[in-house]
């Protein structure tokens, strides 16, 4: 370990640039995924398999984050590194800093709720009106086409302390990772410029239906009678007209 | 970059509230028992049905039913679960309310519970609000906007972070089932207006100050009480002094304290009627009968209470000895106004109060008097507190009494209003929250305080101050006209002095 980080980095080329930008952009992928994993936990569909997968999720962003971590030092110990490609160094940096930062935060997150909620007593776990489990998000993250669902049925004796422990480990690495970043390499955040604009462009503009059922969800039940009942006055008042018009053009014609 | 480490908390900060938040968790988990807890129902929406909803009335019945409680105190007490952003409602999701009908509600999902972080990340909310962007354009509220901006200029250097996870939460979304993207939806929509609340709303997630001991740890039992047998006599007697004084100063001003007994006629910040304020502006006409209460207490609260001075003040008009006030409040107006006026005024004081003929001379012992002229020759702003000490002791000792047997208080007392409590209902309620409108600036009504305390300079009563000097044998002139020879030498001396100041 302590020999690849004195190792300072070769010429960067734009390929180092392109291979740090891909493992951000998967460790980015993998910390998105593990915030909707983590949303479920203490929740009606929390399992042993929530579990598993939330543990998966949670290996690969750290092998992630500890080779971006290497790659990122070298790059940007090397004083001889152009000015244009330290820029978009420090940029994938501050991304990766960040994607940590959340990391870390929904790590603590989980450990916290899985301390209140033990899977022993399935009672108590709160009714959030979720059904399916994360097993479709942890593919994503794991990138894999379908997560194979071996399931043990039973719950071993001391898996939750000992996955506790596990976790408490992994959270203290991290927080190691973050400081050790900030010691070995200087980034001044306030010279950072973003390259995409405040406002992107929206993702599929054909996806309204969640938007739908939630816009739905906003009526309220006391109103559904009343516009009932002032679509039917309004039907009956057109007809009332179309018959006053109707009535009055007869009488013109006979009288005419 | 700020990371909040929850493990490495040391123990040194502990958030305000925490504790009662834990025991509304114990309770929440309570509420979740299939057989025990709030039956809930499914959400039927236009093509999936979502379960574990529940009714509002449902949950206060329940709350009334475990803690035995009347239905107004559990639906009090359900209104502060959804404030906190434990259950959340989901028709009407801007308002955090409980409606004790069949309006539906569900549990937020612990990941979102305050207890998790508070306060919360604003990166959190960039991406939340980059998120909703991202589905569609120009669906962002226009305090939304306001807080995008002001996010995107604060956190520029990670906004293409913000944006990258926006998106890639957004497609991490996509891959979860309609029904349960719905519900992710709506709880993450519920957690950021309990914690970014639109403006206008009253937010019960006020963060307050970090506290320095852990409430909920062990208590501290015994150590205080063993020692107290350690102290000696006289820090005891002391100790028992001060918790008579205490339990005086409780058991005087238990009633006017708005937390222990209700504000007549409403408390403005939980009715939003600003009557109670307008009734006690400090130069209001006719005071409310707390008030004038609140001046028999002692001499202090009444001259800190505008009114109650404006009406002292015109007893002791009455009296003819107006100038001891004066004297008070100039002497005030030294010890706390600007340095650069300090000396004119010092000056003024003496020259109006001190001086011999002065026009409003105030009668003090030789000693003090003595004092005061040495200290004036170099000026500074408790160059006068023996002289205002003196003359406060004056007062609070004799015009005080007499001012309470007199009949200008006896009028006042008489005179004064004892508002009716309101009574609001709820719609009235909803009504004055949105007639919410905020009150006078404070820098206009400096000017008003200012251009009343000029107009009371201008005003003295000339006929007063003859009559005091008449009173004290002397003949001397009005202050305004040329002096008669006769006091030529004392207007020298006192020229003289003047310029050794």
């Amino acid at each position: 370990m302590p020999l690849v980080n004195n190792k300072v980095g070769d010429d960067c080329t734009d390929e180092a640039l392109a291979d740090g930008k891909a493992l951000v952009d998967s460790l980015i992928k993998v910390v998105a995924c593990y915030r909707h994993l983590a949303s479920c936990v203490g929740g009606c569909t929390d399992s042993l398999q929530l579990r598993e997968e939330l543990r998966q999720t949670r290996e690969k962003a750290q092998m992630l984050s500890v080779a971006i971590c290497s790659h990122l030092t070298s790059h940007l110990r090397n004083k001889r590194l152009p000015e244009g490609q330290r820029k978009e160094m420090e940029l994938l940096w501050v991304a990766f800093s960040s994607s940590l930062e959340l990391l870390h935060g929904d790590m603590c997150k989980v450990f916290n709720v899985a301390e209140i909620f033990s899977l022993a007593n399935t009672d108590s776990l709160v009714q959030t009106g979720l059904q399916g489990g994360g097993s479709e998000v942890a593919a994503r993250a794991l990138s894999l086409p379908d997560l194979n669902r071996a399931q043990s049925p039973t719950l071993p004796a001391g898996l939750e302390s000992q996955e506790r422990s596990t976790m408490e480990q992994e959270i203290g690495q991290i927080e190691h990772m973050i400081d050790d970043m900030e010691m070995k390499v200087n980034v001044m955040r306030w010279m950072v410029e973003p390259h995409g604009p405040q406002y992107t462009d929206p993702l599929s503009s054909t996806d309204s239906a969640s938007l739908a059922l939630l816009s739905v969800d906003e009526e309220q039940p006391g109103r559904q009678p009343l516009c009932q009942r002032s679509q039917i006055f309004v039907l009956l008042l057109m007809f009332a007209v179309v018959l006053v018009a109707a009535t009055l053009s007869v009488c013109v014609v006979f009288f005419s | 970059m700020t990371i909040r480490n929850t493990l490495r908390d040391h123990g040194q900060r502990y958030r305000p509230r925490m504790a009662c938040l834990k025991k509304a968790e114990k309770l929440l988990l309570e509420m979740q028992d299939p057989k025990t807890g709030v039956k809930s129902q499914p959400q039927r929406l236009v093509i999936t049905t979502i379960p574990h909803a529940i009714t509002g009335e449902d949950i206060i019945a329940w709350l009334a039913d475990r803690f035995q409680v009347d239905t107004q105190e559990a639906r009090n007490f359900v209104s502060m679960l959804v404030a906190l952003g434990y259950i959340y409602p989901l028709q009407d999701h801007r308002r955090l309310v409980i409606k004790p009908d069949a309006s539906l509600y569900r549990f937020q999902t612990p990941y979102f519970w305050p207890t998790q972080q508070w306060p919360v990340e604003d990166t959190d909310y960039a991406i939340y609000l980059a998120k909703r962007n991202i589905r569609k354009r120009g669906i962002l509220e226009l305090h939304e906007q306001e807080h995008y901006n002001r996010l995107h200029k604060w956190m520029n250097h990670k906004w293409d972070f913000v944006v990258m996870q926006a998106k890639e939460q957004y497609r991490a979304a996509k891959e979860r089932k309609k029904p349960d993207r719905v519900v992710f939806e709506c709880q993450e929509r519920a957690y950021w207006v309990v914690h970014r609340p639109p403006p206008g709303t009253v937010s019960a997630m006020d963060y307050g100050l970090d506290r320095l001991t852990d409430p909920n740890a062990d208590e501290v039992t015994g150590l205080l009480c063993c020692s107290f047998k350690h102290y000696t006599p006289l820090t005891r007697s002391l100790c028992f002094l001060c918790s008579r004084r205490l339990v005086k100063y409780c058991s005087t001003y238990k009633s006017h304290d708005p937390f222990l007994s209700n504000c007549l006629p409403s408390n403005p910040w939980l009715t939003d009627d600003a009557t109670y304020w307008s009734l006690n502006m400090p130069s209001v006409e006719i005071p409310t009968k707390m008030r004038v209460e609140r001046w028999t207490f002692s001499f202090a609260e009444l001259l800190s209470d505008p009114r109650g001075r404006d009406d002292f003040r015109l007893f002791l008009k009455k009296e003819f000895s107006g100038e001891n006030l004066a004297f008070w409040e100039g002497c005030e107006d030294l010890k706390w106004g600007e340095a650069a006026t300090m000396r004119e005024k010092a000056e003024h004081i003496y020259k109006t109060f001190l001086a011999r003929g002065a026009p409003r001379w105030i009668n003090i012992d030789g000693k003090t008097m003595e004092v005061t002229v040495k200290g004036l020759k170099h000026p500074h702003r408790y160059v006068l507190d023996p002289a205002q000490t003196h003359i406060y002791m004056l007062m609070k000792k004799d015009s005080y009494g007499r001012y309470q047997k007199s009949p200008v208080f006896k009028d006042t007392v008489k005179k004064a209003i004892c508002p009716e409590e309101h009574r609001y209902s709820d719609a009235q309620l909803q009504q004055n929250a949105k007639k919410r409108r905020p009150s006078l600036s404070p820098i206009i009504l400096r000017q008003m305080e200012q251009e009343q305390r000029a107009k009371m300079a201008a005003n003295v009563d000339i006929t007063q101050v003859m009559s005091k000097l008449s009173k004290q044998g002397k003949e001397a002139p009005p202050p305004f006209l040329a002096p008669p020879l006769r006091n030529k030498h004392k207007r020298v001396m006192f020229r003289d002095f003047y310029r050794r100041i």
